[in-house]
C-alpha cells in the first residue's frame, strides 16, 4: 500500500478517476470493456492489497461470480435461443445466460474497484473533498472516526470490569450473554454521552459556529496533478465519444447484437484500457524512476 | 432538542420544497434519461440516483442552518455508538443494534437527528467493513427509519414506550430495511427488474430480515428504557431543554 | 496592566442553596504565571470557567470580570476564541478530529484563517512544541500525555494571550504530567503568555508558579507568592496544607523562623540552616543496601499466600515480546501490596493476570494456592476476587449510585433485609451518605471511585485489585481512601494496588514492590524501600536523606527533626 504513487496524488485526482471507473465499469457491457475492467481492477487490488487481495478474489469472488451467472437465467427468460426447460416449465435461453455471465463479471470487477477504492480514497482525502460542500457533516464524520477506535476501546475495557464483577459476556447461556453485552453497550453510551459534554466544550472554546469557517487541508495541487487530470479527460472524452456512438454497450435480448467493430472501436478500447490503467502506470514509472536512480547511486 | 431540530416551520418548508422540486422535476427527469439512455443498467441507476436525491434536502438543509457544536457531537456521538455496536456484534450476522439506536435517536432528539445519525452509520461503518455498491441504500434505509420513528414520534403516534418502539422497530426492520435492500441487491445483481425476481429475493432473504428485525425488538425491548432515560438526561446537561 | 480583574463575583447554580463562588476578588497581571488550589468541589473550575464567557455554566452571576480593560460580556466570540485559551481536564474529551493535523488546525479553521496561514501557524506550533512527527498521525495512536499536549498545542496555534487550564494533568502518570507543566512553563517564559492553571497536585506546579490562589467553599482564602502562602497557611494550620509539597509540609510541622521552602533542593539548604550544625557527628548516609527478593516466605506460614505468581510470562501476541518475564511474587493475606515503576513496565498487565483476564502462556497464577486458570467466573469473583478498574464510570449502570448498589445484588440468595443491610454497612464504609440519590456521573472523582469501591465491595472480596486507584484525587480524598484501605485489610482483606503515586504508597502500604522490564527488581516495607531508592523516593526522603536517610514520609521527617532540633 505504501509504494502506491497513486494514492499520494491530490484526492481531487483520486475521486475523479476512481468515480468514472466505477460507473463506467457499471455503464458498459461490451465483453471487451468488461474484460478490461474485471483485468485492472483484479491486476490493480493486487498491488494495493498484495496476496491477501489474491487470496479473497480467489476464495470469494470466483464463487460469486458463478452464483450470480447462475442466478440470472433461474428468473430472466428472454432470449430467443431456447436451450432446454426448467421444471416449472421455464425457459432456459443462451441470452440470459451470457448476460449472467457478463453481468457477473461486472459485478466483481465493481468489487473490485471498491476495494482499491477503500484502500485509496481514505477518510481524510474524503473529508478534505467534502469539506467544503458540507462541513457540518464533514466534521461529524470526522468525529465519528475519531470516536468509534475509542469507543471499541472503550467497550473492552467495559467488558472487563463486567468479567471482574462476575459479569462475562463470554459465559452463561445465550440471553444471559445478550443481556450482559447490552448491558456493556448501554455503560457505554452514559460514558459516550457524559464526556461527549467536554468535547462540545472544547468544540465551543476553539470557536466553532462563528461564522466564516475555512477549512485547512494538507493536500497541494501539483503540476503532477494537473497533467494526470488533463490525461484522464482526454481518455472520458473518448470512451463518453464511444458511448455516443454505441460502441461500448451490446445488446443481449431477445438475440445479441454486438456494435460493428471498426478503427475508432480500437481507440475507445485503448483509452478505456489505458484510463483504468492509469494507477498501475504511475506505480510502474516510479518503480522504474527509482531503480534508475539507484542504479545511478 | 425537537424544537432545534424540527419544529422550526421554516425549516420544515425550505425542505419540503427542496424535496417538492426533486420529485417534480429532477426525478421524473432521471427516470427518462435512464430509460432512453442506459438500456440494461437503467433499474440500478434510476434507483440509486433516487435514493442518493432523497438524501440531499436533509443535507443541505442540515448544513444551512449552521448547527451548533452540541449537535454535531451528539449526532456524532449516537453515530459512533451505533458503528461500535454494529462491531462489537460483529460475531453474529445480522444480529446488530444499528436500527435499534437510529429509532432511539429519532424519538429523542427529531426525525432530522434521527435521519442523520442512520446515514452517518451506515456510511462510516463501511469505512470499517467496506464501501461498496450497497452503501448508498444503507444510508438510506437507516436514515430513512430514524426519519420516520422521529416523525411518527412528533406527530404522537409513536410513543416512548416500550412496547410500541419495539413493534415500530420490527416492522420498520423487517419491512423498510430488509424490503428496501433487498430489492438494492436484486437491482445490482440483474438488469431485469421483474415481480418472480423480486419475490424469490424477498423468499431468499426472509430468514436474515427475520433475524435482523428480531435482533432489533430484542435491542429495543432492553435498551429502549434505559437509554431514553439517559439521553433525556443529557438534554438537559447540554442546556437543550431551557427555554 | 492586568489580564485579568475579577470584582466581587458570586455565582449560585441553579437550585443550589449556597453559591459555588462567594465574593472573589482578585487580578491577574500580564505574563504572570497563577495557580489556583483547593479541594475538589471548592469552586476552582467554576471559577475558571467563568473566565471565558462560552464556557461559563448556566446560573445567577453578580459582580464583574475584566478582560484587558474590557467587561467579558462585551467582548465578542472571536476574539474571546483567539486571546482566552482553555485546556481542559481530560486529554480524550478535548480532541474532536481523527487526525492530529486536523485538530491543529480545527480552532483556526473556526476564525477563517486561510489554508496558507493555518499551514504556518501550525507548523510553528509543531516545531515550538517538538510534535511534528505526530502530524500526520492519528490521534489514537498518541498516549494519554502526548493527546494534552496537542490539546495545549492546537490551542496555542491560535496564539491566545492567555492560557487556562482546567487540572490539565490529573489524567497523566507523574513523568507526562512533569513534561506537560514544563511545556506549560516553557510557553510562559518564552511567549509571555499569561497562565491560569488550577491543579491538585502541587509538587511541580508551585515552584514554577508567580501566585497561589487558595480557594475553600467558593471563597478565596490566600492569595500570595508561593513562600508566602506556604507561611500563611502554616499559620492558618489550614488542611490545604496536605495537598502541598512535602518540604512545604515538613517546614509547617516544626516551629522555625525561617522562609519557607519550595522545591527538594530549598528544602535542603532550610533544613541545613535548621539542623545542619547539630548533626555534624551523625554519619553520612549509605545507601542500606536493598534486601533481595523474599523468596517463598509462605514455606513457613501454614495459610497460602492470597496471591502468588510462579515463573510467570506473558506476551499479548506470539510476534510480540514479552511483557512479563518469568515474574515470581507472593502477596501475603491481609496486606497492602504496592507496585510502583514506570509506565510500560507490566503493573497492569499484572493485574489483568491476577483477575484472569489474561493467561500467562507459562507459569501459573495462584489465588489461596488455587490456579486462576482452573477457576470459574463464579467462584473467581463472589467472595473471592474483587477489581476496582481505573476508571471507575466503566461500573456504573444505573441513574443513581443507589440503584447501582442495589443492582450488584442482583440475583445474589439474600433476603431483602440482608440486601439493604449490606449496602448499608459498605455506604458507612465507604462515606457515601448523602450521596446515594445522585447519579454517578454528577459526583465528583473522588465521590466517583468511593462508589464503585462500594460496587465491587457489595461482592464481599477477599482479595482486592486496585489500578492507579489515586489518579485524579486530592489530597483530602487520598487520606479517606486510605483509611477505607486501612480498614479493609484489618479485617483480613488483601489488597494488591498499582500506583505511580509514591507519597500514597509511601506512607500506606505494607510492601512496596519495583516492577521493571516485565518483572519484580526489589520488594520490601515502604521504610526501607524508599530508604534504599535515590531517585525512586518520596520527596520528603530526597530533601531530608543526608540528615534522615530512614524517613521517607513527612510525618517521619518531621519527627525525627522536632527529636534532633
Amino acid at each position: 500500500m505504501d509504494k502506491d504513487v497513486f494514492s499520494s496524488f491530490h484526492p481531487l485526482v483520486n475521486f475523479v478517476w476512481f468515480t468514472t471507473v466505477l460507473l463506467f465499469s457499471m455503464f458498459f457491457m461490451h465483453p471487451v470493456f468488461l474484460t478490461i475492467s474485471l483485468t485492472c481492477s483484479f491486476v490493480y487490488s493486487v498491488v494495493l492489497n498484495g496476496k491477501k487481495a489474491v487470496r479473497f478474489n480467489l476464495l470469494y469472488l470466483l464463487p460469486l461470480l458463478f452464483f450470480v451467472a447462475l442466478i440470472n437465467p433461474a428468473f430472466n427468460h428472454a432470449g430467443e435461443t431456447i436451450l432446454f426447460y426448467l421444471k416449472n416449465g421455464n425457459p432456459v435461453t443462451l441470452e440470459s445466460i451470457i448476460y449472467g455471465i457478463a453481468a457477473a463479471a461486472m459485478f466483481i470487477a465493481v468489487i473490485l474497484w471498491f476495494s482499491c477504492y477503500n484502500a485509496v480514497m481514505t477518510s481524510d482525502k474524503f473529508i478534505y473533498l467534502f469539506g467544503r460542500v458540507i462541513p457540518a457533516l464533514s466534521l461529524i464524520l470526522s468525529m465519528v472516526l475519531r470516536f468509534v477506535p475509542r469507543y471499541k476501546a472503550q467497550i473492552k475495557i467495559i467488558a472487563n470490569t463486567q468479567k471482574c464483577i462476575g459479569r462475562d459476556v463470554a459465559s452463561g447461556n445465550f440471553f444471559r450473554r445478550a443481556h450482559n453485552g447490552i448491558r456493556i453497550l448501554s455503560i457505554m453510551t452514559t460514558w459516550a454521552l457524559e464526556n461527549a459534554i467536554e468535547t462540545a466544550d472544547s468544540m465551543k472554546s476553539r470557536g466553532y459556529g462563528l461564522p466564516g469557517r475555512t477549512s485547512f487541508s494538507i493536500f497541494r495541487f501539483d503540476k503532477r496533478d494537473k497533467t494526470a487530470l488533463l490525461f484522464m479527460v482526454i481518455l472520458i472524452a473518448i470512451v463518453l465519444y464511444g458511448a455516443a456512438i454505441g460502441q461500448n454497450n451490446i445488446r443481449f435480448f431477445p438475440s445479441i447484437k454486438m456494435p460493428v467493430m471498426n478503427g475508432s472501436s480500437i481507440l475507445i478500447y485503448c483509452a478505456y484500457f489505458f484510463l483504468s490503467l492509469i494507477p498501475i502506470i504511475i506505480d510502474a514509472a516510479e518503480e522504474i524512476k527509482w531503480k534508475h536512480i539507484r542504479s545511478r547511486i | 432538542m425537537q424544537h432545534q431540530f424540527l419544529s422550526d416551520r421554516k425549516r420544515l418548508s425550505r425542505r419540503t420544497l427542496v424535496a417538492a422540486l426533486l420529485i417534480v422535476l429532477v426525478i421524473p427527469l432521471t427516470i427518462l434519461f435512464g430509460v432512453y439512455f442506459l438500456d440494461d443498467r437503467k433499474y440500478y441507476f434510476i434507483s440509486m440516483l433516487i435514493i442518493i436525491y432523497t438524501m440531499l434536502p436533509f443535507v443541505m438543509v442540515f448544513e444551512k442552518r449552521k448547527p451548533q457544536a452540541r449537535d454535531l457531537v451528539i449526532i456524532a456521538v449516537l453515530s459512533a455508538i451505533a458503528v461500535a455496536g454494529r462491531a462489537a456484534f460483529f460475531m453474529v450476522p445480522q444480529f446488530k443494534p444499528v436500527v435499534a439506536i437510529v429509532i432511539i435517536a429519532g424519538v429523542c432528539f427529531g426525525a432530522e437527528a434521527g435521519f442523520l445519525v442512520g446515514a452517518m452509520t451506515g456510511f462510516v461503518s463501511n469505512f470499517f467493513f467496506g464501501q461498496g455498491p450497497w452503501t448508498p441504500w444503507q444510508m438510506f434505509c437507516f436514515g430513512i427509519i430514524g426519519f420516520i420513528a422521529g416523525i411518527l414520534f412528533q406527530k404522537g403516534i409513536l410513543k416512548k414506550g416500550k412496547w410500541p418502539l419495539c413493534i415500530f422497530g420490527g416492522l420498520a426492520t423487517f419491512f423498510i430495511y430488509g424490503g428496501i435492500i433487498d430489492l438494492g441487491s436484486l437491482l445490482i445483481f440483474t438488469s431485469d427488474f421483474s415481480w418472480p425476481a423480486l419475490l424469490a429475493t424477498y423468499v431468499s432473504g426472509f430468514w436474515f430480515n427475520i433475524v435482523h428485525a428480531v435482533a432489533t425488538v430484542f435491542f429495543l425491548f432492553i435498551l429502549a428504557r434505559p437509554m431514553i432515560e439517559k439521553l433525556d438526561r443529557i438534554k438537559i446537561k447540554y442546556g437543550l431543554l431551557e427555554p | 496592566m492586568e489580564t485579568y480583574q475579577i470584582e466581587d463575583l458570586t455565582f449560585t447554580y441553579p437550585l443550589a442553596a449556597k453559591p459555588a463562588l462567594d465574593h472573589i476578588n482578585f487580578y491577574v497581571s500580564n505574563g504572570e504565571f497563577v495557580t489556583i488550589c483547593g479541594k475538589s468541589g471548592c469552586g476552582k473550575s467554576t471559577l475558571l470557567r467563568h473566565l471565558k464567557s462560552i464556557l461559563t455554566p448556566h446560573g445567577e452571576r453578580k459582580g464583574e470580570i475584566f478582560f484587558n480593560g474590557a467587561d467579558i460580556v462585551d467582548i465578542d466570540q472571536r476574539t474571546q476564541t483567539e486571546k482566552i485559551g482553555f485546556v481542559l481536564q481530560n486529554p480524550d474529551n478535548q480532541i474532536v478530529t481523527d487526525k492530529v493535523w486536523h485538530e491543529l488546525a480545527f480552532g483556526l479553521e473556526s476564525l477563517g484563517y486561510d489554508n496558507q496561514t493555518i499551514r504556518l501557524r501550525v507548523a510553528e506550533m509543531a516545531s515550538f512544541f517538538g510534535i511534528q512527527n505526530w502530524f500526520m498521525k492519528n490521534v489514537t495512536e498518541l498516549s494519554g500525555g502526548e493527546k494534552q499536549l496537542l490539546n495545549l498545542a492546537s490551542i496555542m496555534a491560535m496564539q491566545p494571550s492567555v492560557l487556562i487550564l482546567d487540572e490539565p494533568t490529573s489524567q497523566l502518570d507523574p513523568i507526562a504530567a512533569a513534561d506537560f507543566l514544563y511545556t506549560v512553563k516553557k510557553i510562559n517564559r518564552e511567549l509571555g503568555t499569561t497562565v491560569i492553571l488550577s491543579e491538585h497536585r502541587l509538587e511541580e506546579v508551585l515552584p514554577i508558579s508567580d501566585r497561589v490562589i487558595v480557594m475553600e467553599d467558593g471563597k478565596l482564602i490566600v492569595n500570595e507568592t508561593p513562600q508566602k502562602a506556604g507561611e500563611i497557611l502554616k499559620d492558618m494550620k489550614h488542611d490545604m496544607f496536605l495537598a502541598m509539597p512535602s518540604p512545604m509540609r515538613i517546614y509547617a510541622g516544626l516551629k522555625n523562623g525561617l522562609a519557607c521552602p519550595i522545591t527538594v533542593s530549598d528544602g535542603r539548604k532550610w533544613l541545613n540552616t535548621l539542623i545542619g550544625d547539630k548533626t555534624v557527628g551523625k554519619k553520612p548516609h549509605a545507601p542500606t543496601p536493598q534486601a533481595p527478593l523474599r523468596q517463598i516466605a509462605s514455606k513457613f506460614s501454614p495459610e497460602p499466600p492470597a496471591i502468588c505468581f510462579k515463573e510467570v510470562w506473558y506476551r499479548y501476541e506470539k510476534e510480540q515480546p514479552d511483557i512479563i518475564k518469568g515474574l515470581s511474587m507472593e502477596v501475603a493475606a491481609g496486606k497492602l501490596y504496592c507496585v510502583v515503576g514506570g509506565n510500560g513496565t507490566g503493573k497492569t498487565t499484572t493485574l489483568l493476570l491476577v483477575s484472569g483476564i489474561l493467561t500467562p502462556y507459562r507459569g501459573k497464577v495462584l489465588l489461596k494456592g488455587k490456579d486462576v486458570a482452573k477457576m470459574n467466573g463464579k467462584e473467581k469473583f463472589s467472595h473471592n476476587l474483587g477489581v476496582l478498574p481505573q476508571n471507575p464510570q466503566s461500573l456504573f449502570v444505573k441513574k443513581t449510585v443507589e440503584l447501582d448498589l442495589h443492582e450488584m445484588l442482583d440475583g445474589s440468595r439474600l433476603t431483602k433485609e440482608e440486601k439493604a443491610k449490606e449496602i448499608e454497612r459498605i455506604v458507612a464504609l465507604c462515606e457515601l451518605d448523602g450521596l446515594l440519590e445522585m447519579h454517578p456521573y454528577d459526583l465528583s472523582g473522588g465521590e466517583q471511585q468511593r462508589a464503585a469501591l462500594a460496587k465491587v465491595l457489595l461482592l464481599n472480596p477477599q482479595i482486592l485489585l486496585l489500578d492507579e486507584p489515586t489518579k485524579g484525587l486530592d489530597g483530602y480524598f487520598k487520606i479517606k481512601l486510605a483509611g477505607i484501605l486501612k480498614k479493609l485489610t484489618d479485617n483480613g482483606v488483601t489488597i494488591m494496588m498499582v500506583s505511580h503515586d509514591i507519597e500514597f504508597c509511601a506512607s500506606y502500604a505494607d510492601i512496596c514492590a519495583m516492577f521493571f522490564d516485565g518483572n519484580i527488581v526489589t520488594e520490601n516495607d515502604p521504610q526501607t524501600f524508599f530508604s534504599g531508592n535515590t531517585f525512586y523516593t518520596t520527596a520528603a526522603n530526597r530533601m531530608a536523606r543526608q540528615f534522615f536517610p530512614d524517613a521517607v514520609t513527612t510525618e517521619e521527617v518531621i519527627r525525627q527533626c522536632s527529636i534532633n532540633s
